[in-house]
């Protein structure tokens, strides 16, 4: 008996007077102890079928045609309380965000009492029992403290752990994962994958297991379905669809990723972005067809059928057997960087923070940077990487000055920036320029966009006239490929991504030496990651000026720089050029950031999912 | 900005507050063209009328007289204009102090936060009614004085509530981006900060309007208000007390009238709050 079987589902959206479909039509089969990955990118409708699933749709949405078979059952049919029993027993989820998922003013221990007495353990001593067994097995150390601490005292890494355990703790026969490492570091997702693949393995379990990554959905998954506003657009084995991609879209995602070990290529850049549903009302035919490079007249005439590519392997396109052929050009490389000539120079750079520790602890101080020291010259684009707490936030507000050093010496164009005076805030704001990782909070949303972007222009005593500034914001907007009718907008009123081409445009309105850049591309979709990584690198040719780019994505790393940096607790502990640091990294720390990057082979083995 | 204003002037609440604001100015604005009488003027011939619907009415004083035979219409009037001053120019002067205390604590925070932090406290720790009276005592009665009493009061109010949303604002990257691109710190509190705390200033400047008309009222109750010379509600309800039996009037007209000024303040406030109030707004939606 299949766990769980689709047929048809589709969920649908009330907008205005228009009823939506936000899934629509969706099939497939899960069978017992296997994994199926539902990956696309955000607003593909990945969510909204966990969703469907727990019948915790958001208001407006609703189950409008389709069976959801659990074991044979259907979900949607059968009696609330037969469903009640089912949900977080049977049927158990794995969240996004694992620490607004625990209840914040119980223990871990009230926690899996309140679950465990919730699926019929009587004793309170067996609940214990089964608590601690559960938290060991899930790698957590001293699971019997742990019991009594309360989730924020334990790391993302740990939380998430604890909800595995509380996930498998019933014995569930099917788990619901959406997306359970976004929210974590870097290097914590390979032993979260490791552990729900290991209990999935010793469970039985069947897993709807959901991700944008695609190369991560190769290793882990059996079978996957790729989803694209609202529809399955491909579905077969893992392997198979990434080995032999037939929708344009999945091969198009795979083009846009950054490669690991291949050699260093363009990207391909799909124009656009994901329709929302209210533009989906105005497709006609086939949703991916305003972005398709295969396009033709016939796909905008109707949507296109299901068709089967091999017994297991079925596409929604018409012209799947070109798919193949939808390639990216060579790469070409931007200016080489004059090396003998350091631009900026941090010499043993460290910054300590006081903590004080209640009343009575003694003051401590913790090293958020420790004695680092590298250079950057005209024209490079160096790597910053690390863990998060590594460092590299502090070391970018210190560059800006945003925070004082506690010692060392920044040198710029051969003048120390780190003694504070007014000539030297000018020579800043002049030449270093930052772009925040997350420009909801970086863009001002009070301000046009036409304002924002040539904020620079009305700093100080001298202001610039109207004019000047319409011109400028003019250039700006062309440089950045946007339309410049967006000028009188708000950032509210525009995406995710035209939003962080804002953040870097405000940056580059007086085109700076140094553009130090936090974390601008994490969290955004791969086609979005794409435009602005092409972006970045056709701006650096058109503009001329270094970068610092801090990031914990080694493959978007080694696409764009050419020297990397690797931090660890404050320092660097290793530095050089990006073939030779990833091609034989020599810290530790080094090689297990380079070895949670999932292999971009779809058929080759990721030593750390199927280590032990 | 400009379109949350519109949006607040299609909330009823904030409609009809406005309505009973716009009353209560033209009252005080136009008190010599409204007002009937001179609200001085004695008419030892005709003390303690009643209001002209009752039998003895006499109908050239529409709300009666009081014990000394002013008009009791044109003196609720012309208190009008004296509750408006005060509320006005007291909430004026607070909210400027308030909020330039507020605006420099939260921005630089540290030891200047700190040391506003606990004046604040100090000043909060004084009942503000005791405060005002103690301050009147040393002060002198006048209408200026009311104001200035009133300003070192309430300033405290502003400086609390701003801080803490000044706070909020600051941590946004958009103030540090702001810096970096070369704005000073008054540049960068009065182009980044300033807009985003407007709207609470705008409602919080609303409900201490309510606050001062109470407190004028108290002052000029206790005789520690105004002055003799000019009308003043609380002076009204203190001179009707004896009479109350023989001409209740008297005294529910001023106490009225300082409830319907309290409650047009209140409900613009509020009304103001929930429709300008971004996070409030953000999160209904
Ligand atoms: N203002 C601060 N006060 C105290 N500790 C801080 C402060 N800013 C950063 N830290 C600490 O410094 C370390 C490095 O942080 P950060 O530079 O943000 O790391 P990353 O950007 O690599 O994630 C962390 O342990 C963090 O908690
Ligand atoms: S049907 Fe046409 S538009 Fe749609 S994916 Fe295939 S080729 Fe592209
Ligand atoms: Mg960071």
């Amino acid at each position: 008996m299949l766990a769980l079987e689709a047929r048809d589902l589709t969920v649908s959206a009330r907008i205005g007077a228009a009823t939506v479909p936000a899934i629509r039509a969706l099939s497939f089969q899960l069978a017992p102890g296997k994994i199926l990955g539902l990956v696309g990118e955000s607003g593909a409708g990945k969510t909204m079928v966990g969703r469907a699933i727990a019948q915790l749709l958001p208001p407006g949405f609703a189950i409008t045609a389709g069976a959801l078979l659990f074991e044979g059952e259907d979900l949607l049919t059968m009696a609330p309380a037969r469903r009640r029993a089912l949900l977080g027993r049977a049927i158990a989820f794995i969240p996004q965000a694992p620490m607004t998922a625990l209840n914040p003013v119980l223990t871990i221990g009230a926690q899996f009492d309140e679950h465990l007495a919730r699926l019929g353990l009587k004793s309170r001593n067996a609940r214990r029992e089964r608590a601690i067994a559960m938290l060991t097995a899930a790698h957590l150390p001293r699971a019997e403290d742990l019991l009594t601490q309360y989730p924020h005292q334990l790391s993302g890494g740990m939380c998430q752990r604890a909800l595995i355990a509380l996930a498998f703790a019933g014995n569930p026969r099917l788990v619901v994962a959406d997306e359970p490492t976004t929210a974590l570091d870097v290097t914590m997702h390979p032993p979260i994958l490791h552990l729900i693949a290991e209990m999935q393995r010793q469970h039985g379990t069947a897993v709807i297991f959901i991700t944008h990554d695609l190369r991560l959905a190769a290793q882990l998954c059996d079978d996957v379905i790729v989803m694209y506003a609202g529809r399955a657009v491909e579905s077969g084995p893992a392997r198979t669809v990434f080995a032999t991609p037939a929708h344009p879209y999945t091969r198009c995602l795979q083009l846009a990723n950054p490669a690991m070990s291949a050699e260093r290529r363009t990207l391909y850049v799909l124009p656009d972005q994901m329709p929302s549903l209210v533009q989906l009302q105005h497709i006609a035919g086939c949703h991916f067809a305003p972005r398709c490079p295969l396009v033709t007249a016939e796909c905008h005439r109707e949507e296109p059928p299901q068709v089967a590519v091999t017994a297991v392997h079925t596409v929604t396109c018409i012209r799947a057997a070109d798919t193949f052929g939808i390639s990216t050009a060579g790469r070409s490389f931007g200016p080489p960087a004059l090396l003998e000539q350091p631009l900026l120079r941090v010499e043993n750079l460290s910054k300590h923070f006081a903590i004080s520790r209640g009343l009575f602890g003694a003051a401590r101080t913790v090293a958020a940077v420790n004695d680092v020291s590298f250079t950057i010259a005209e024209n490079e684009f160096v790597a910053l990487v690390g863990e998060s707490g590594s460092g590299k936030s502090t070391i970018a507000r210190l560059l800006v000055g945003l925070e004082q050093p506690s010692s060392g010496r920044i040198v710029f164009d051969g003048a120390d920036l780190t003694t504070p005076s007014l000539r030297n805030r000018t020579r800043r704001a002049a030449s270093l320029q930052m772009v925040f990782q997350d420009p909801q909070s970086a863009l001002n949303p009070r301000r046009p966009i036409a304002s924002i972007v040539t904020q620079a222009m009305e700093a100080g005593s001298r202001h610039a006239s109207a004019e000047d500034r319409l011109k400028r914001t003019k250039e700006l907007l062309a440089e950045m490929g946007m339309p410049a009718d967006i000028a009188a907008r708000l950032p509210g009123q525009l995406s995710g991504g035209q939003r962080q081409r804002i953040n870097i445009a405000r940056a580059l309105c007086r085109v700076p030496k140094v553009l130090i850049a936090d974390e601008i591309v994490s969290g955004l979709d791969v086609s979005i990651q794409a435009q602005l990584l092409s972006l970045l690198a056709r701006l650096r040719a058109e503009l001329g000026f270094a970068m610092l780019f801090i990031s914990h994505d080694l493959s978007v790393v080694r696409h764009l720089c050419s020297r990397v940096l690797v931090m660890y607790r404050g320092e660097i502990v290793e530095q050089g050029p990006v073939e030779e640091v990833f091609g034989n990294p020599q810290h530790p720390h080094t090689q297990a950031l380079l070895s949670s990057v999932p292999p971009d082979e779809p058929g080759a083995t990721w030593p750390l999912l199927r280590a032990n | 900005m400009a379109g949350s204003l519109a949006h607040a002037l299609r909330s009823p609440r904030v409609l009809l507050a406005l309505a009973m604001v716009l009353g209560l100015g033209v009252c005080a604005i136009f008190a010599g063209f409204i007002a009937p009488h001179d609200p001085g003027e004695q008419n030892l011939l005709s003390i303690l009328t009643p209001p002209a619907w009752a039998p003895d009415g006499d109908p050239s004083f529409l709300l009666g007289t009081d014990s000394l035979g002013r008009d009791v219409l044109s003196r609720l009037i012309y208190g009008a204009r004296t509750a408006m001053l005060v509320a006005v120019f007291a909430s004026f002067g607070a909210m400027i102090i308030g909020t330039i205390l507020a605006h420099i604590a939260g921005y630089f925070g540290g030891a200047v936060d700190w040391i506003i932090g606990r004046l604040v406290d100090v000043w909060m720790s004084f009942p503000p009614v005791i405060l005002s009276l103690i301050l009147m005592v040393g002060l002198g009665v006048g209408l200026d004085r009311v104001i200035l009493a009133i300003v070192l009061v309430d300033w405290t109010r502003f400086c609390r509530v701003l801080r803490s949303e000044v706070l909020i604002v600051r941590r946004h990257d958009y103030v540090a981006a702001a810096r970096l691109l070369g704005f000073s710190h008054w540049q960068t509190i009065v182009r980044e900060i300033l807009p985003a705390t407007l709207p609470l200033l705008i409602t919080l400047f609303s409900l201490e309007m309510a606050i001062a008309v109470v407190v004028e009222a108290i002052l000029s109750f206790v005789g520690l208000g105004v002055g003799p010379n000019q009308a003043a509600w609380g002076q009204m309800i203190a001179d009707a007390r004896q009479y109350v039996y023989q001409s209740p009037w008297n005294l529910l007209l001023p106490i009225f009238a300082i409830f319907f000024a309290v409650a047009a303040f209140n409900l613009l406030g509020d009304g103001l709050r929930r429709t300008l109030d971004v996070r409030l707004a953000q999160a209904e939606r």
